[in-house]
C-alpha cells in the first residue's frame, strides 16, 4: 500500500514538473501524438480494405459444369449435394435453356451472335450441360481455401469440369497484403521515431536536473530513486501523446466522414465507424504508455549512471 | 568508527591532495580537522562518503572497507553519513522544505513524518517558518544551516561537516557548533573541517591539522565536562 502511495506521489509530482514547463512538454505530447496517429491511420486503411473485401458483391463465383448427357434428376441430386457442402453459401442451378438464353444476352452485343445462332442451329440440339453457379462463404474466400473448395467439388460424380476465375481474387490478395507489410513498417519505424523522440526528451530532462539527481545521491538516492520520476515522464508522454492522438483521430474523422460516406454506400456497410472501435481506443493507449515508459528506460539506462556526485 | 590507512589521492590531474594518510576515529567522538587552503580537508570528507575513491591505501566505516562497496550499496554508506558540504549543495528549483526533507524522501518515509522532522530541524537551525522560501532568496548563511538541517534530519551515525560555519558570525558559529556538539554527545561521530580555531578552544575537542595533503599535527582532547545545559540540548535528539 506504502508503495503504491509513493509511486502516486511521484506520478503527481511528475504532473507538477511537466506543468512548470507547458511549453515543451505540449510540443512533445503533441509529436507523439502524430507519431501515434499515423499508425492508426494506417490500421483504419488496413481494416477497412478487410471490410471492403469481404463486402465485395463481385466476390469469387465456381461454375461447374455437368456431363452432358445427364438427366434432370441427377442434375438435382448434385445440385444438392453441393449445396450441403459446409463452405457454400449460396448456389444456383442453371438448366441447358437458362444457360443458352443467359449466353446470348451475354453476346448480343457481339458480332459472333450470327455465326453461332448459325453453329446452333447446324447442329440441332442444345449443346450446353447443366451448371451449377456457387459463391463460397466469406471465410472461405481466400486463394488457398477455393482451391481446396474446387479439388473436393471435383472429386463428385456428375461434374465434368469446373471454372474459377482467381485472377482477382490473387490480385486483391496481392494487395491487401502489400498494404498490411507497407503498414507494419511503416508503423515499427514510427515507433522507433517516437521511442527516439520520448528518450531524446528526457535525455535533456535528466541534463537539466543534472545537479539536483547529483544531491539527491549524494544524501543516498538510490539509483532507482533517482530514475523513477523520469520513468513517470515517460510513461506520461505515451499516456498524453495517445489521449491527443484520439483527438486528433476524432476530429480529421469528422473531416474524413464525406468522403467515407460515399465509399461506404457503393459497398453497403460502414466501414469507418467499425475500423475503430473502443477497444482499439485503449489499446492505442496502452501502447502509447509502454512505448514511453521503455523509451524513457533506455534513455535514463543510458545517461543517469554517468551522472556521479563531486 | 572510521579508519584510514595509508590513504593517498591523487585527482586525474595529477595533483597530489592527500599522501598517506593514517588515523582513526571512534565511534563517538568529535574531532576538527583544520590546515590551510588546498590543504586536503574537502577531500578527506570525499574519500569518507565515497563521493571520490582513494588512488591507495584503506578506509572503512563502521566496520565496512568502503573501497570494496558496490555502486548499488553507496546509498547506504550514504544514508549513514550526513555531510554538510562547503558549497551547501541546495537544489536551487526547490523549497527549503523539499531540500531538508530530501534524504527522508529518498527512504520513503511517510508525508506526516517528514513534516514534523523538517519542522523541528529547521527549528534547530534558526530557520523556522521559511520552509517555503527557496534557497536563492537566503542569505549565504542561511543556505548553510538548510544544508546543515539536511544532514542532520536522517539522524545518522556519522556527521561530516565542512566549514559549516564558514559563513556565520561567531554567535551564531557557536549556536551551529552547538547542534554538532549535542549530536555527538547522543553518540553521533563528528568530523568538522574548519578555519575557525576559537571553536576548538572553546569546546575542547581533539583536531587533526592537515597541510600540503599530510598530517602535520594532532591535538588530543583534553577531559571534557559535561554542562546542565548541554545535558539540556541533548534531550531534543
Ligand atoms: N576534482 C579535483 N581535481 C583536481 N584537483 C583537485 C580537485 N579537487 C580538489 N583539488 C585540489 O586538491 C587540493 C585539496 O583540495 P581540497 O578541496 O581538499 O582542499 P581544502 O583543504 O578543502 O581547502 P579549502 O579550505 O579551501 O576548502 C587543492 O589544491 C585542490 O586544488
Ligand atoms: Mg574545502
Amino acid at each position: 500500500m506504502n508503495f503504491f502511495l509513493r509511486q502516486l506521489q511521484v506520478l503527481f509530482a511528475t504532473l507538477g514538473d511537466m506543468r512548470r514547463t507547458p511549453m515543451s512538454s505540449f510540443n512533445t505530447i503533441m509529436v507523439v501524438a502524430i507519431a501515434l496517429l499515423l499508425p492508426a491511420y494506417l490500421y483504419i486503411g488496413v481494416k477497412t480494405t478487410d471490410q471492403l473485401a469481404s463486402n465485395w458483391e463481385g466476390r469469387p463465383q465456381l461454375t461447374l459444369f455437368l456431363i452432358n448427357d445427364i438427366s434432370p434428376q441427377e442434375a438435382q441430386l448434385i445440385f444438392q449435394e453441393v449445396q450441403l457442402s459446409p463452405s457454400v453459401a449460396h448456389a444456383e442451378i442453371i438448366t441447358p435453356e437458362q444457360g443458352l438464353a443467359e449466353f446470348s444476352l451475354l453476346s448480343a452485343t457481339s458480332d459472333q451472335l450470327v455465326d453461332f445462332e448459325e453453329q446452333l442451329e447446324f447442329l440441332g440440339e442444345n449443346p450446353l450441360p447443366f451448371s451449377i453457379v456457387l459463391m463460397p462463404k466469406l471465410e472461405y474466400i481466400s486463394t488457398d481455401a477455393i482451391k481446396e473448395l474446387k479439388l473436393l467439388l471435383g472429386s463428385i460424380d456428375g461434374i465434368d469440369s469446373i471454372r474459377l476465375d482467381l485472377e482477382w481474387v490473387e490480385r486483391f490478395g496481392a494487395i491487401t497484403e502489400t498494404i498490411k507489410r507497407f503498414a507494419l513498417i511503416l508503423s515499427v519505424l514510427l515507433a522507433l521515431g517516437l521511442m527516439l523522440i520520448i528518450g531524446n526528451t528526457i535525455k535533456l530532462l535528466i541534463m537539466n536536473r543534472r545537479h539536483e539527481i547529483e544531491v539527491s545521491k549524494l544524501v543516498g538516492g538510490s539509483n532507482r530513486f533517482v530514475r523513477r520520476p523520469f520513468l513517470y515522464y515517460g510513461a506520461l508522454f505515451g499516456f498524453f501523446g495517445s489521449i491527443g492522438a484520439l483527438l486528433l483521430l476524432w476530429l480529421s474523422s469528422i473531416a474524413i466522414a464525406p468522403a467515407v460516406t460515399r465509399l461506404v454506400l457503393s459497398y453497403g456497410g460502414n466501414p469507418f465507424l467499425y475500423a475503430f472501435s473502443v477497444q482499439d481506443a485503449f489499446a492505442l493507449i496502452g501502447l502509447g504508455i509502454a512505448l514511453g515508459w521503455l523509451s524513457a528506460r533506455w534513455s535514463v539506462a543510458q545517461h543517469i549512471w554517468r551522472i556521479r556526485p563531486r | 568508527m572510521i579508519k584510514l590507512s595509508q590513504v593517498s589521492k591523487r585527482y586525474p590531474n595529477g595533483y597530489d591532495a592527500l599522501s598517506n594518510i593514517s588515523f582513526h576515529v571512534e565511534e563517538g567522538e568529535m574531532l576538527f580537522i583544520t590546515g590551510h587552503s588546498g590543504a586536503g580537508k574537502s577531500t578527506l570528507f570525499k574519500l569518507i562518503s565515497r563521493i571520490e575513491k582513494p588512488s591507495s591505501g584503506q578506509i572503512w566505516v563502521q566496520g565496512k572497507n568502503i573501497n570494496r562497496l558496490r555502486e548499488s550499496q553507496l546509498p547506504q554508506l550514504r544514508r549513514e553519513i550526513g555531510v554538510v558540504f562547503q558549497d551547501h549543495k541546495l537544489i536551487m528549483e526547490k523549497t527549503v522544505f523539499d531540500n531538508v526533507a530530501l534524504p527522508l524522501i529518498v527512504i520513503g518515509m511517510p508525508r506526516d513524518e517528514i513534516r514534523k522532522r523538517v519542522r523541528a530541524a529547521l527549528g534547530k537551525v534558526g530557520l523556522e517558518g521559511r520552509d517555503q522560501a527557496l534557497p536563492e532568496t537566503l542569505s549565504g548563511g542561511e543556505q548553510q544551516r538548510v544544508g546543515i538541517a539536511r544532514a542532520v534530519i536522517n539522524r545518522p551515525s556519522i556527521l561530516l561537516a565542512d566549514e559549516p560555519t564558514g559563513n556565520l558570525d561567531d554567535d551564531l558559529s557557536d549556536e551551529i557548533i552547538d547542534i554538532f556538539r549535542d549530536f555527538n554527545r547522543v553518540g553521533v561521530t563528528v568530523l568538522i573541517a574548519t578555519h575557525d580555531l576559537r571553536q576548538i578552544d572553546r569546546l575542547g575537542c581533539a583536531s587533526l591539522e592537515l597541510s600540503k595533503g599530510e598530517i602535520s599535527a594532532y591535538h588530543a582532547a583534553p577531559a571534557f565536562e559535561l554542562t546542565q545545559e548541554h545535558r539540556e540540548q541533548s534531550d531534543f535528539f
